[in-house]
């Protein structure tokens, strides 16, 4: 019996990531969370259901939230992408990842990668949100330990402070 | 924020009986009952945990699991030899090769007087569950090791099946496990006191109810994970878990495995949720092992979402029957409950629950009354713990039929609760079921919730709005059992683990502290609340506190994280340890200081004299000392380093009470959860921050349990049909109501600080807030509710139901 290794079908693609180039060869069936979890070390980045529910893969492509698992690696070729390690600028936290610590927004930690990313982008439309409207607009990231209501509250402060100043996240309206 | 901390000061000072007045300095250290930020937040906000998947080793292989489809099948053949012939497949293990490699899963938490079914990490001749595994494959990535599991050919034949436990019980029903059973009841116990019959016949009125529990899903956002890599060399079995008991999960995979404990090391660095389900052992752990050992590589197993569902311990599923006797004045006189709790196909590591029997009777003062706990086998996945474990479930059980009987004795509820509640000077009681609860004042946090919610107003008001829904208010109050009564306890109940917790400080060259604990982080705040405690005890700075959590290489010999029960223990090991390490350092800086012990402090980053803080010593110069062993008095062992274990001498228990308003449409059964209010006490709050997190988080789990999970299996076909994050509606952040939370604050009397437990009652009111409110809204069309989840059909299929009753008449 012949048998073959369908992973062997691969393709190479460049893209952008946190502001840095990248190429590399992907096999065609590998999901976008797995090419940046395995491939590039970039772990934050959490796979939860790898069928766009729990939203624990949401990442910034060309300046939209979304949902790596749901992507294709091949898909990134020529993309700019986000991650949660571009938050941070050395050692300091940005403004986000302050409130959420102020908030005590995490518990496990495992979603809030994707709540940042979300988050991120939802400060990039620049359009002030009620509380109810911040709900709606989280519902596609899943958390099992705050009952949301630290998120809502850090959320609430950092959506309605000015813009920050610029840091590699932010980079993504360029 | 609506939070209220009521101190009860003349408490707290250390007035309550049995709390150690040696315990009043550091109580009033400005680290404890600080909302603080967490030590954990960091890392978490940059994407740097260490979840299980985050670990890769050289040379890692992985590994994927086949399942069976059906929910009971006799396994005639196994063809592997297309499976082994595809590239970069490294390893197939099945049935007989499992059972001769290694023995079946242990248990920690046995049924009393069940015997040890034969659950191997692969199904033998017959599978018993939808999703239980029956072939391994390891290969060079996932996604090899999934193309040879479709691959391998397996000739099934479907045997009858049982979803149902009642139909479980029912004479003539096929048995699972013939070998050692003769039925489907694996094991049962009863507690009584009293003379519940007696009573009962006593009673002017007696109400019964049958109530059904919905089986639903912890669902931890990372689900599990193991990586495992056997050094044979060095004889050293290195395994990277996501589980809430590293020591115990070491405890069982030797047991499994039969090599000695010392060649286990467990590691659980960053745990991304557990909720009572990632307690011990399952499967897969063994399988991973299993390869690793025959290949000498690591190998990695990371449970899908779709292997989540059917194969990861479930949660809940009992049918309660629950009678109550009272007289007309309102007085309660007895309670009886049986029921059965559906194990599903095997006994998972913690087994069926048995909390249901423990609080029973709830916050009511009933000497008369009998529980029996009967634990049935069907074709379904293991139950395994879940967060408040039996509470919930028989907090809905008494907790309606409470109501019921209000209103049948024409009592309010909110009155006919008050009337029948524990009094402070009750305490402490002992329960029909023989647990002793330790101290509280219940009816306060009925009249708490009551007031905050606005009940009385409520109540006197229309009910139906203009637009014509309506609108009613429901209660219930419970009691938590948090932490375990002792050790002896256990191991009545045949519990293979103790009731202790323990800690290592050691001082280190730089001033700081490292702290060794086996408890592992999955978002308590574990970290946080441990240097808080150790830092509040020494005086030092809480950033000098390193905590290394989770490493059974690193840590003393603990229990593990469940039953809200870490920081009631670990805080006796902390002060313990603690003192140890502040005692020795005083005799050191001391003496260098040339200062009597009595006249120094530790203060941040120094030790000084207290009454001349110009002479003062770097702790880091101390520890320097002590480490070396240079600088230090004669007589003087050299080294600075502190464990101590520490067992409770009883389980604390944390009460309080919800109220819920709702709004339904009585065409159509909609209905919306407007308020939510919880009172609440968990005894001396550590950091209020983490309690208010925790609480809010097992609301919202309790919430989602209560109006929409359900784990529902096809009674036909036996298939689990909502096995998928589209199918299972978890609570998103659009779906929560508004919640308050009010706290009281009463010490418990039996640990350390006065502590209770504070991880899983917020599971448990839910279900009964809400069904008594939609009864009480619907009070007009007589429904009743009697099964979770609630749901806008259920609620109309109970209206038209009653509503036909009532014009049949």
């Amino acid at each position: 019996m012949e048998t073959t290794a369908l992973s062997a079908n691969a393709k190479e693609i460049g893209l952008r990531i946190n502001g840095e180039a990248v190429r590399e060869s992907v096999p065609v069936r590998m999901h976008a969370a797995d090419f940046l979890r395995h491939r590039l070390g970039l772990t934050g980045t959490h796979v939860g259901c790898e069928q766009g529910v729990c939203g624990m893969c949401t990442i910034l492509v060309d300046g939209q939230a979304v949902k790596s698992c749901l992507l294709l690696a091949v898909q990134l070729d020529g993309a700019d992408l986000w991650t949660v390690e571009s938050l941070a600028t050395g050692d300091e936290l940005n403004e986000l990842q302050q409130a959420f610590k102020r908030h005590h927004a995490l518990q496990c930690g495992f979603c809030t990668p994707g709540f940042l990313m979300l988050a991120t982008s939802l400060k990039k439309r620049g359009e002030p949100l009620s509380r109810a409207e911040i709900r709606e607009e989280i519902s596609g990231v899943l958390c099992r330990c705050t009952g949301y209501e630290g998120i809502l509250r850090a959320l609430e402060e950092y959506l309605q402070a000015p813009g920050e100043k610029e840091t590699a996240g932010a980079g993504v309206a360029r | 924020m609506n939070r209220v901390v009521e101190n009860l000061e003349a408490r707290r000072d250390g007035e309550a009986e049995g709390l150690d007045r040696a315990d009043a300095p550091p109580f009033r250290h400005r680290l404890i009952g600080a909302p603080i930020p967490r030590k954990e937040d960091d890392r978490l906000l940059r994407g740097d945990g260490r979840f299980t998947d985050d670990v890769e080793f050289a040379h890692q292989l992985e590994m994927a699991v086949g399942r069976c489809p059906f929910p009971h099948a006799r396994i005639r053949s196994i063809d592997i030899s297309q499976a082994r012939a595809l590239a970069g497949v490294k390893h197939i293990l099945i049935g007989p090769e499992v059972r001769r490699a290694s023995g079946p899963l242990t248990v920690l938490r046995p049924v009393p007087g069940a015997p040890q079914l034969p659950y191997y990490a692969l199904a033998q001749e017959r599978a018993l569950h939808e999703g239980q595994p029956v072939v391994s494959v390891v290969a060079t990535s996932r996604a090899v090791a999934e193309d040879a599991i479709e691959l391998v050919d397996i000739d099934y034949e479907p045997l009858p099946h049982l979803s149902d436990a009642l139909d479980a019980l029912a004479e003539g029903s096929p048995v699972l496990h013939p070998d050692v059973l003769p039925s489907n009841l694996l094991a049962s116990n009863k507690d009584r006191s009293g003379d519940p019959e007696g009573r009962m016949a006593e009673a002017d009125t007696v109400i019964e109810g049958r109530f059904r529990i919905n089986r639903v899903t912890a669902l931890p956002m990372e689900a599990r994970a193991i990586v495992a890599v056997w050094r044979p060399g060095a004889r050293e079995l290195t395994v990277h878990a996501s589980t809430q008991v590293p020591h115990l999960v070491r405890k069982q995979l030797a047991e499994c495995l039969r090599i000695d404990e010392g060649c286990i090391r467990v590691i659980a660095s960053d745990v991304g949720g557990g909720f009572g389900q990632k307690l011990g052992i399952c499967p897969e752990d063994i399988l991973a092992c299993l390869h690793a050992m025959a290949l000498r590589r690591p190998v990695k197993w990371i449970e899908d979402r779709l292997e989540y569902f059917r194969a990861s311990t479930h949660g809940r599923e009992a049918i309660h029957d629950f009678r109550i006797g009272a007289r007309a004045d309102g007085q309660i006189l007895a309670m009886t409950n049986i029921y059965r709790t559906d194990l599903g196909a095997w006994n998972s590591s913690f087994g069926s629950a048995q909390l249901s029997s423990v609080v029973f009777t709830g916050p009511y003062k009933v000497a008369d009354g009998s529980v029996e706990r009967q634990v049935v086998l069907t074709n379904k996945t293991p139950i395994g713990a879940y967060r408040g474990y039996g509470q919930p479930e028989v907090n809905f059980a008494l907790e309606v039929l409470i109501d019921r009987l209000a209103r049948r004795l024409r009592y309010d509820p909110l009155e006919f609760r008050a009337r029948n509640m524990l009094r402070p000077e009750d305490f402490p009681w002992k329960t029909p079921s023989g647990a002793v609860y330790d101290s509280g004042d219940y009816l306060r946090t009925l009249r708490m919730a009551a007031e905050a919610v606005g009940y009385q107003a409520h109540r006197a008001s229309p009910k139906r709005r203009k637009d014509g829904r309506l609108v009613g208010i429901g209660l219930s109050s419970f009691v938590e059992r948090t932490g375990y009564a002792s050790a002896r306890f256990l191991a009545n109940r045949g519990s293979k683990f103790g009731a202790h917790e323990s800690v290592t400080l050691r001082a280190n060259r730089s001033g700081g502290i490292d702290l060794y604990t086996g408890v592992s982080t999955f978002g308590q705040g574990n970290e946080t609340a441990f240097a808080q405690l150790c830092a509040g005890i020494l005086g030092v700075e809480y950033d000098a506190i390193h905590v290394h959590a989770g490493d059974t290489g690193a840590s003393p010999l603990n229990t593990g994280a469940f039953a809200s029960r870490t920081l009631i223990a670990a805080a006796g090991a902390l002060r313990e340890a603690a003192q140890s390490l502040r005692d020795k350092t005083i005799r050191i800086g001391a003496w260098a200081l040339d200062a009597a012990a009595r006249d120094v402090e530790i203060a941040g980053t120094v030790l000084r004299l207290r009454g001349d803080p110009g002479r003062s010593m770097a702790l880091s110069e101390i520890f320097t000392r002590a480490i070396l062993g240079q600088g230090i008095p004669a007589g003087e062992t050299p080294g600075l380093e502190a464990t101590a274990h520490f067992e409770p001498p009883a389980a604390a228990f944390s009460f309080g009470t919800a109220a819920a308003v709702v709004s339904v449409d009585p065409e159509t059964g909609e209905f919306s959860v407007e308020r939510f209010v919880m009172v609440h006490d968990c005894g001396t709050v550590v950091n209020p921050a983490l309690v208010e997190g925790q609480v809010r988080g097992a609301l919202v789990q309790g919430l989602g349990a209560a109006l929409g999970e359900e784990l529902r299996y096809d009674k036909e076909t036996g298939q689990l049909v909502s096995g998928s994050m589209l199918d299972y509606l978890a609570p998103t952040a659009a779906d929560v109501p508004p919640i308050e939370l009010l706290h009281t604050e009463v010490p418990s009397p039996v640990t350390t600080l006065g502590i209770r437990g504070v991880g899983e009652v917020g599971t448990i009111p839910p279900g009964a807030a809400v069904a008594n409110a939609l009864c009480d809204a619907l009070a007009a069309y007589g429904v009743e509710i009697s099964e979770l989840p609630i749901t806008p059909e259920s609620v109309w299929r109970a209206i038209a139901a009653s509503s036909a009753c009532s014009s049949g008449a």
